[in-house]
């Protein structure tokens, strides 16, 4: 498999400075704690005004609320967030996923209704594809939406479902049907998380925060005009919703804040183990990061890089990884959450949830199985 | 700064008729393998990246450095990273003739002790590739650009892990053939870089194929009644090799492209560091992957894997983590996205 080496256009190194410029203001420093990656906060003020930005929902349609900006643009934006450490989990999900998919498959309605919403940064969207007995395995669902008056009735139980605590609404894959193949049966359904029926159950991640639920829906009735595409056309939906946006920054970017900050406070007493770890682990980021934009590159161009994607990825968060092993042989701390030293803090958080980098939106393994298919 | 498809469509086609498995067999034993000389030579590929007006066959470093991944892909066992974009750059660029033939360069590694006197050549290089099948060698010594034929030394042949010839050569009064002094910018320093430039487009190319030979092997090898590619612990390694080849691939295409615009120290020390990391890995990988047929002479795997320890040590290896490692650090903390994203842009001092 090869990539063809791109580059950015001089438009797009414009918005890069913009963004930059803007968050230079907007994130100065000690008004908000840098997280790591994807994982890193909300602030709905934050959300907004990237939204007045045009920062949101960039690949929309103008008539919508969007951009009709590039892929490219998208990660531009995303990357300077990202690696500032800046709280977006309020408009995440909704800007990389939930806006996409709804513009891809949903009706004209859904897209007046939620589009402008995404793009202001307005709503927080939620996955709901997990269940307690389908993880990797996830055409084994068992959520379940019978059809009623008027819609369906939604029962069952979804989880591992980040931030529903805090969000409008989950784009919820489910069983419509028990066709004999299995995958032909399943749906997708916007569910408004403040319906009756709903009971959000936080479940405590290992680092203290919660942004991890459970998602119990009894007897949920859904609006027949939620139903996301097609009834019976959930899986292939929620396949390509899955397979493209892989490879982003924020496959790759998490523990960029450590190492910086590493840098910020022994930068000055640095021996030659120090100095090869940085001058692998660079120049490997700039690698990986070239591939991420190759990827983006290649959706701008119509393609459909899903094996691709799937190798930025593998690469992309096994090096993330890579990273926190080897920082932790470099110094003598007893890292901790409430340090009065911002590396020791980053350090102790990504110590933490570094594993979850391998497993959160498909786990290597299952990665690896699409790209040895791929390579055939 | 597209690279030349049909250029590169035309070399894969002369190696594969000439890279043959016996061919490179008998390249090994004899130090030399003048059919495919001939072949690529006739069609001027050698000098691709040196520009026309020095003699040379025009087109990018980037260009150059592509076939270079071609020619690394069928392990061809010919001077070509020597003849145009080493000695025929550093000829190039001192205003000498860069002739035709076979060329080479003394890399300038620590224990070499070359000096000038009396207009004549005096001490002992080491690691000079095919330096025994050249026309002539072209070295740094004293701020000069040299060249010398290679008959008025002695040569003791020395080859490296892949048998490619690595010569030491000993000049005792040699009588320069070329002299001129070294512009600025041209130094042993740059010729670490741009050494290691070709050794990285190299790779890149003998990854791909090895990335490939791996996943063709392993889809026609049968155990326990399937083809030992569907087992998943096969595929990890599958994939290994292929992430590491598609990875050193996409930064060398970066570091040329760069090499044609100017500073491109961070990507090229970056594309060898990964280069040699890839050669660790996936070698490692491609070997469990094939089992005792690997370990073989009659298979190709060898031809590739071989080179890449080979190259790995050549034109840095260990200097290159830290000698990077060192720039970010001088780079400081609030340049180091920059780096990242912008490599010898960001104003790096690799
Ligand atoms: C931080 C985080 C956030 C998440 N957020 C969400 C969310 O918002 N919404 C949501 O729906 N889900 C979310 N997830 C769930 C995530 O998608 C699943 O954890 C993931 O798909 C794996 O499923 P599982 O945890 O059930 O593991 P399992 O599928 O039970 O896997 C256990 C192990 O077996 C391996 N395995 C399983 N099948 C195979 C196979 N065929 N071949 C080889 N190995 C296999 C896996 O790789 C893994 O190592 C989140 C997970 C994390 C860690």
């Amino acid at each position: 498999m090869r990539f063809v080496a791109t580059e950015l256009t001089d438009d797009e190194r414009a918005l890069q400075r913009e963004v930059r410029e803007f968050l230079d203001v907007e994130l100065a420093h000690g008004y908000y704690e840098p997280g790591l990656g994807m994982a890193s906060g909300a602030s709905k003020a934050l959300s907004r005004k990237l939204g007045e930005r045009g920062w949101l929902g960039m690949a929309l349609p103008r008539e919508y609320g969007g951009g009709e900006r590039s892929v490219v643009e998208r990660f531009v934006v995303v990357e300077e967030l990202l690696r500032r450490g800046a709280p977006l989990e309020h408009h995440w999900t909704a800007d990389r996923q939930s806006g996409p998919v709804i513009n891809r498959f949903g009706s004209e309605e859904l897209k007046r209704r939620f589009l402008p919403l995404v793009c202001r940064g307005e709503l927080t969207f939620s996955i709901g594809m997990s269940e307690p007995d389908a993880g990797s395995d996830l055409a084994s669902v068992s959520c379940r939406a019978v059809k009623v008056d008027g819609g369906y009735e939604l029962s069952g139980t979804k989880i591992w479902t980040s931030n529903a605590h805090l969000a409008d609404y989950a784009i919820v894959l489910c069983r419509t049907s028990d066709a004999e193949d299995r995958h032909a049966g399943l749906s997708q359904l916007i569910v408004d998380l403040h319906s009756p029926g709903v009971t959000v159950n936080p479940i405590p991640f290992l680092d203290g925060t919660e942004d991890f639920n459970e998602v119990v829906f009894e007897g949920v009735v859904v609006p027949a005009d939620l139903l996301l595409g097609a009834e019976g056309q959930g899986w292939a939906q929620n396949t390509s919703e899955l397979s493209f946006e892989r490879a982003g920054p924020e496959r790759w970017i998490s523990p960029y804040l450590v190492v910086e900050h590493f840098l910020r406070e022994y930068g000055d007493d640095l021996g030659p183990e120090a100095a090869r770890f940085l001058g692998d682990s660079v120049a490997r980021w700039w690698a990986i990061r070239q591939v991420s934009l190759t990827v983006a590159r290649m959706i701008d161009e119509g393609r459909s890089p899903s094996v691709e994607s799937a190798l930025g990825k593998d690469l992309g968060t096994q090096f993330e990884q890579e990273v926190m092993a080897r920082i932790q042989t470099l110094v003598d701390v007893e890292p901790s959450l409430v340090s009065s030293s911002a590396f020791q803090r980053l350090l102790a958080r990504a110590v933490l949830v570094a594993p979850s980098w391998t497993v959160r939106g498909g786990t290597n393994e299952i990665l690896r199985s699409v790209i040895a298919r791929g390579l055939r | 700064m597209t690279v030349d498809r049909l250029l590169l469509e035309t070399a894969d086609r002369a190696f594969t008729d000439t890279c043959t498995h016996a061919a490179i067999q008998a390249a090994e034993r004899d130090g030399w393998a003048p059919a495919i000389w001939d072949t690529a030579a006739g069609i001027g590929l050698p000098w691709i990246g040196v520009p026309d007006a020095a003699g040379g066959a025009g087109g990018t470093v980037s260009d150059g450095v592509a076939v270079l991944g071609v020619a690394g892909r069928h392990a061809a066992p010919i001077p070509l990273a020597e003849t145009g974009l080493l000695a025929g750059w550093l000829l190039a660029s001192a205003r000498l003739p860069i002739g035709s033939g076979p060329g080479t360069v003394v890399p300038g590694r620590a224990e070499d002790d070359l000096r000038l006197a009396g207009g004549r050549l005096h001490g002992t290089a080491h690691r000079v590739a095919w330096a025994r099948a050249a026309e002539r060698i072209v070295a740094l010594v004293d701020d000069k650009v040299v060249a010398v034929v290679p008959s008025a030394a002695r040569i003791e042949p020395v080859a490296n892990l892949a048998g490619e010839p690595r010569d030491t050569v000993v000049f005792d009064g040699v009588a320069v053939d070329e002299v001129a002094d070294a512009p600025p910018g041209i130094d042993g320093d740059a010729l670490l870089f741009r050494g290691a430039l070709t050794r990285a487009g190299l790779m890149a190319g003998a990854l791909l194929a090895m990335s490939e030979l791996t996943v063709e092997y392993t889809s026609e090898r049968r155990q326990f009644g399937q083809a030992v590619g569907r087992f998943q612990a096969v595929q990890v390694h599958l994939v290994r090799c292929a992430e590491e080849a598609a990875l050193v691939d996409l930064a060398v295409q970066v570091a040329a492209r760069e090499a044609d615009r100017g500073d491109a120290r961070f990507e090229i020390a970056s594309a060898k560091l990964l280069a040699d990391d890839a050669a660790r890995v996936a070698t490692r990988a491609a070997h469990q992957a094939h089992g005792a047929i690997g370990m073989t002479q009659e298979y190709a795997l060898h031809h590739l894997s071989r080179r890449l320890w080979a190259w790995r040590a050549e034109y840095g290896d260990r200097t290159w983590p830290e000698r990077l490692g060192r720039a970010v650090i001088d780079a400081g903390p609030d340049a180091l996205y920059r780096v990242i994203a912008e490599g010898s842009a960001s104003g790096i001092r690799t």
